[in-house]
C-alpha cells in the first residue's frame, strides 16, 4: 500500500527494504547509516555512521538489490588515515571512486569502491579551500567536486583531489545564504541544490554558485520541511528532498511545486526474516501485533510517531538514484533502507 | 569575605532550585528579586535548551536513543542547557523518586518520555501526576503492571504504588494492596505481549527498538466491587488515586520527600514546621506541588542557616552544576557520553537508579568513595581555562582589581564569591589564601589564554572545588 498523498507528475511504488540492525560486529546489517549511494554495477554502498562506542562498525557496507550483503570496509574510529569520527556523506566520481566526507575531521577521504584506502585531504579552517565540518558532497558531469561546508556558511568547489575552484554563500537567510546546511545534489544540466537544513528550504544555483531559487519553508505541509538533509534529482528534473524532521520524503517538480509524498512503508527485509525464522517466539507475537498503533496525543509527533511506528521512516537521512529509476531510502534510527520504483 | 544577604540567600535558592548560578545568572535572578526569582523558577516558560535536531544531526545514538549512555548524555544536555532548572531539577527529583530503570527496560526513548511526563506534569496536582506514572509505559514494564491481570493480579505496582510512591509503609494493609491491584488491572501498553519479549531479551532485531504507549484493556480489567481504605465502590485505577491523594499520609511523604530534596538532607525540629506548612498547602490547593514549593522556598526555615548547606550535592548537581558554571558543552561534542558515566562512577547514573527505591542520599554520596570522583571532575571543568565560564571568572577577577593586581586574599575571595558565593570556614579559607600566597600577587594585566597568570585562577578554582563546602548545596 502506498502512503503518496496525490501523484500528478509522478508516481512510487513501494519495491522492498534491505537492512537489519548491525550492533558493532563485522558481517552484514548496518549501524546508523548516514548515506546511500548505487553503482553502474549494481553495488549499493552504506556509509554506517555509527558511533564510538561500537568503532567497529563505523564502515561502508556493500550490498545489492538482491540482499546480498557483499562486504564491507573502513578502519574504525578515529583521524588516522582511513578512519572517520563523524562520516557524514558520500559521491562517486566517473573513475568509481568515492568520496567521503567527516565533519569532526574536517576533511574528505577517498576510498576504492573495492575497498581500497586511497587517501584524505582537507585542512581546518575558513579560507579559501578549507574546510569547517564537511556534510554533503557531489560531483557534476565534469568531476567537480561540490563540498557543503557547513560550519562556514558555504559551498565549495574542488577539482577531484581537492584543488579548490570556487565558493560562494554565507550565513544567514535570504536568497545565497546558509543556516547549518547539509546535503548537496548536482543535475543533469550540472545545477546545484543545497538542503539549506536550519532555513527549512532547499535552494538551487548555477554550477558557478548563482542563485537561480528557493523552495519550501518551515512546517509540516506539503512542500514545507523540517530540517531537510539531502536530496536527488532525477532525469526528468523532479526532486527528491529527505524531509528529516518531519520523518517523510517529499518530491517537488522542477518548479518546486509540490508532487508527492512517502511516509514510508517497511517490510520485513530478507536478513529481518531470517532472524524472526530463528526465534520464532518472538516472531510469533510480532505477527499479532499492531506495528501502526494510534498514539496518545502527547506523542503525536513526527519523531515520536517514527519511533514507536516500524514501518515508517525514522531518520530518513539521505536518499539517492539507480540507474533504474529506483528510488532508495536510508534511515538512521532504523539500519536499512528501503527502495521505491519511478512508474 | 562579608556576603550580603540577598546574594548568598539568592545564591542558596539557586543550588536547591537550580545547579547553582554563574555570575550572570546570579544577576539575573537578584533583579528580580527573592519573590519574583523564585516565581521565575516555578513557572518554566521555554527552556532555551540545546535544540533537539543538533543533537540529533550530530549524535546518532541520542537520535535513536538506543542504549543507555547516549539516552543519559541526552538528558544531561538539557540539563546543562536549560534556562529553566527547576523544571529539570524537579524532573530529577521525580525520577529519584518514581525509580525507574534502564537495566529491566532496555527501552530509552520510554523512559525518556517518561522524564517528559515529570516536565509535563511534575509540578502539577500530585493527583494527576500519580495518575501519569500509573499509565506510564515504563513504569508498567518496570514494576509489572503488563503482568496484572483480571484473572489473576500481580501486586508490585500497587504494592509500590502506597509503600514507595504515596503513603508509606503502616498506612494501608496487605488487602488495600490487593483491591489497589485490582484497579490497575487492564492498563498495560500496546503489543504487551511482544514488547515484553523484546525487553525480556534486549531485543533491537530487525529495526531497532520500538518506542512504547499507553493501552487499556477493557477486557482484561476487573470492574467489580473492591474496598480500599475504607470505601467501596467499583474503582479503576483513577478513583484508587483520588483516595490516595486526600489521605493525610500521603500529604507527609510527599511533603517530606520534597523537603529532602530541596531543602535539606536531615529534617530537624525547625525543618518539621516547613514541612507542616507544605502539608497545610498540599490541601489548600488542591494537592499543587508548585505551591507546596513555594511554600517550602519562602519558608523561614529555607531562609534560615540551618538550611544553607544543609544537602549534600548528588553526583548530578555535581556534575550539571560544574559543566555550567565552566560553560563546557555549549554545542553538541564528542566526550558527552563520558560526562555521563562520571556521574555513574559518582554512584547516580542517570535513567539508572540501583532499585525501586532509587538512590541513597545525603552523607552516603560521600562515604561511598566516590569523593576523589567528585572532586577530580570538578577540579578538571574549572581549572580549563579556555572554557567560556572560567574565562569570564577570569575577567571578572580582573574587572574587579585594583589595575589588575589580586593579592593572596583577593584571589582566594574572588574565587570563593564567583563560584557561589560559598561561605566557607575560617581554616578553609585559610589554606587557599596561604595556597595563593605561595606565587605572591596575581598579575592579571593583559592576561592570555592559558598564560600563567590564568593557570594561577585555574588551579585556585580547582582548590575551591576540593572544599568541602563545595561538596554541599
Amino acid at each position: 500500500m502506498s502512503t503518496q498523498t496525490k501523484s500528478p507528475g509522478i508516481s512510487l511504488d513501494y519495491v522492498k527494504t534491505i537492512g537489519i540492525v548491525n550492533n558493532g560486529f563485522n558481517g552484514r546489517g548496518f549501524a546508523n547509516p548516514y548515506d546511500i549511494i548505487a553503482d553502474d554495477d549494481g553495488q549499493i554502498f552504506v556509509l554506517n555512521r555509527c558511533d564510538p562506542a561500537r568503532a567497529s562498525a563505523i564502515r561502508i557496507g556493500i550490498c545489492n538489490l538482491d540482499d546480498e550483503y557483499l562486504g564491507e570496509f573502513g578502519r574504525g574510529n578515529g583521524s588516522g588515515d582511513g578512519q572517520f569520527n563523524w562520516a557524514v556523506a558520500m559521491a562517486l566520481d566517473s573513475q568509481g571512486n568515492l568520496h567521503i566526507t567527516d565533519e569532526y575531521n574536517h576533511r574528505v577521504t577517498t576510498y576504492t569502491t573495492a575497498g581500497e584506502y586511497v587517501s584524505h585531504w582537507g585542512t581546518p579552517g575558513s579560507e579559501d579551500g578549507e574546510l569547517n565540518g564537511p556534510a554533503g558532497i557531489a560531483f557534476d558531469s565534469a568531476d567537480n567536486l561540490f563540498v557543503v561546508d557547513q560550519h562556514n556558511s558555504r559551498v565549495q568547489k574542488f577539482s577531484v583531489d581537492g584543488t579548490f575552484i570556487a565558493k560562494w554563500g554565507s550565513s544567514g537567510s535570504g536568497d545565497g545564504k546558509f543556516n547549518l546546511p547539509w546535503g548537496i545534489a548536482v543535475d543533469s544540466d550540472d545545477n546545484v541544490y543545497v538542503a539549506d537544513w536550519r532555513n527549512d528550504r532547499i535552494q538551487k544555483f548555477s554550477n558557478d554558485g548563482k542563485f537561480i531559487a528557493v523552495f519550501g519553508s518551515s512546517g509540516q505541509g506539503e512542500g514545507q520541511f523540517q530540517r531537510p538533509t539531502s536530496i536527488t534529482v532525477d532525469l526528468e528534473g523532479f526532486i527528491y528532498v529527505a524531509d528529516w524532521g518531519n520523518e517523510r520524503v517529499q518530491v517537488l517538480a522542477g518548479d518546486g511545486s509540490f508532487q508527492l509524498l512517502l511516509k514510508g512503508e517497511a517490510t520485513l527485509s530478507k536478513w529481518a526474516d531470517e532472524y524472526l525464522a530463528s526465534n520464532p517466539e518472538e516472531k510469533a507475537e510480532r505477527d499479532v501485533s499492531n506495528l501502526t498503533p494510534n498514539l496518545p496525543a502527547h506523542l503525536n509527533t513526527p519523531y515520536h510517531t517514527s519511533s514507536q511506528t516500524e514501518p515508517y521512516f525514522w531518520g530518513p537521512v539521505s536518499l539517492t538514484l539507480d540507474n533504474q529509476g529506483r528510488l532508495y531510502v536510508v534511515e538512521t534510527n532504523r539500519h536499512r533502507f528501503q527502495v521505491y520504483q519511478k512508474r | 569575605m562579608m556576603i550580603s544577604n540577598d546574594t548568598g540567600l539568592m545564591a542558596h535558592l539557586l543550588r536547591r532550585a537550580g545547579f547553582g548560578a554563574t555570575r550572570d545568572e546570579l544577576e539575573k535572578y537578584l533583579a528580580l528579586g527573592y519573590e519574583g526569582a523564585v516565581e521565575v523558577l516555578l513557572n518554566p516558560s521555554e527552556p532555551n535548551n540545546m535544540p533537539d535536531d543538533l543533537i540529533r544531526r550530530y549524535h546518532v545514538e541520542q537520535s535513536e536513543l538506543r542504549d543507555i549512555a547516549g539516552s543519559a548524555a541526552y538528558w544531561m544536555y538539557r540539563m546543562i542547557s536549560t534556562s529553566c532548572p527547576l523544571e529539570e531539577k524537579t524532573a530529577l527529583f521525580w525520577h529519584g523518586l518514581f525509580a525507574t530503570g534502564y537495566a529491566k527496560l532496555n527501552q530509552a526513548r520510554s523512559l525518556l518520555n517518561q522524564v517528559d511526563m515529570f516536565r509535563r506534569s511534575g509540578m502539577g496536582s500530585f493527583e494527576d501526576l500519580l495518575v501519569e506514572l500509573s499509565q506510564d509505559p515504563a513504569m508498567i514494564v518496570w514494576l509489572d503492571n503488563i503482568e496484572n491481570h483480571g484473572s489473576a493480579i500481580n501486586e508490585n505496582f500497587g504494592r509500590e504504588l502506597l509503600e514507595l510512591f504515596s503513603m508509606g509503609i503502616g498506612n494501608y494493609t496487605e488487602d488495600d494492596i490487593k483491591e489497589c491491584s485490582r484497579a490497575f488491572t487492564g492498563w498495560t501498553l500496546g503489543n504487551a505481549e511482544y514488547m515484553s519479549i523484546r525487553a525480556a531479551k534486549d531485543s533491537i532485531w530487525p529495526y531497532g527498538r520500538i518506542a512504547w504507549h499507553f493501552d487499556y484493556r477493557e477486557e482484561d480489567h476487573d470492574d467489580g466491587e473492591k474496598t480500599f481504605l475504607g470505601e467501596t465502590g467499583n474503582f479503576n485505577g483513577e478513583d484508587i488515586i483520588a483516595i490516595i491523594a486526600k489521605q493525610e499520609s500521603t500529604a507527609q511523604f510527599v511533603a517530606t520527600r520534597l523537603f529532602q530534596f530541596f531543602a535539606a538532607d536531615e529534617v530537624t525540629e525547625y525543618g518539621e514546621k516547613a514541612i507542616q506548612a507544605m502539608m497545610e498547602t498540599y490541601f489548600s490547593s488542591g494537592y499543587q506541588v508548585r505551591d507546596m514549593l513555594r511554600t517550602l522556598f519562602h519558608s523561614d526555615y529555607f531562609k534560615s542557616e540551618e538550611a544553607r548547606y544543609a544537602r549534600v550535592k548528588n553526583p548530578v548537581e555535581m556534575v550539571v552544576g560544574a559543566i555550567r558554571m565552566a560553560g563546557s558543552y555549549q554545542n553538541p561534542a564528542l566526550g558527552i557520553e563520558n560526562v555521563s558515566r562520571n556521574m555513574l562512577f559518582m554512584g547516580q547514573g542517570l535513567l539508572q537508579p540501583p532499585t525501586v527505591e532509587g538512590w541513597h542520599e545525603g552523607s552516603e554520596w560521600i562515604d561511598s568513595g566516590a569523593l576523589v570522583e567528585r572532586v577530580n571532575f570538578v577540579a578538571k571543568e574549572l581549572s580549563n581555562v579556555k572554557s567560556p565560564g572560567v574565562r569570564s571568572i577570569i575577567d571578572r577577577l580582573e574587572a574587579g582589581s585594583d589595575a589588575g593586581i589580586l593579592d593572596p586574599d583577593e584571589l582566594a575571595d574572588g574565587c570563593l564569591d564567583l563560584l557561589g558565593p560559598i561561605e566557607v570556614s575560617e581554616a578553609t579559607r585559610s589554606v587557599l589564601v596561604e595556597y595563593a600566597a605561595r606565587l605572591g600577587n596575581l598579575d592579571l594585566k593583559d592576561h592570555l589564554q592559558g598564560d600563567l597568570a590564568e593557570q594561577r585562577v585555574g588551579n585556585m578554582l580547582r582548590l575551591v572545588a576540593a572544599t568541602r563546602e563545595y561538596q554541599l548545596a
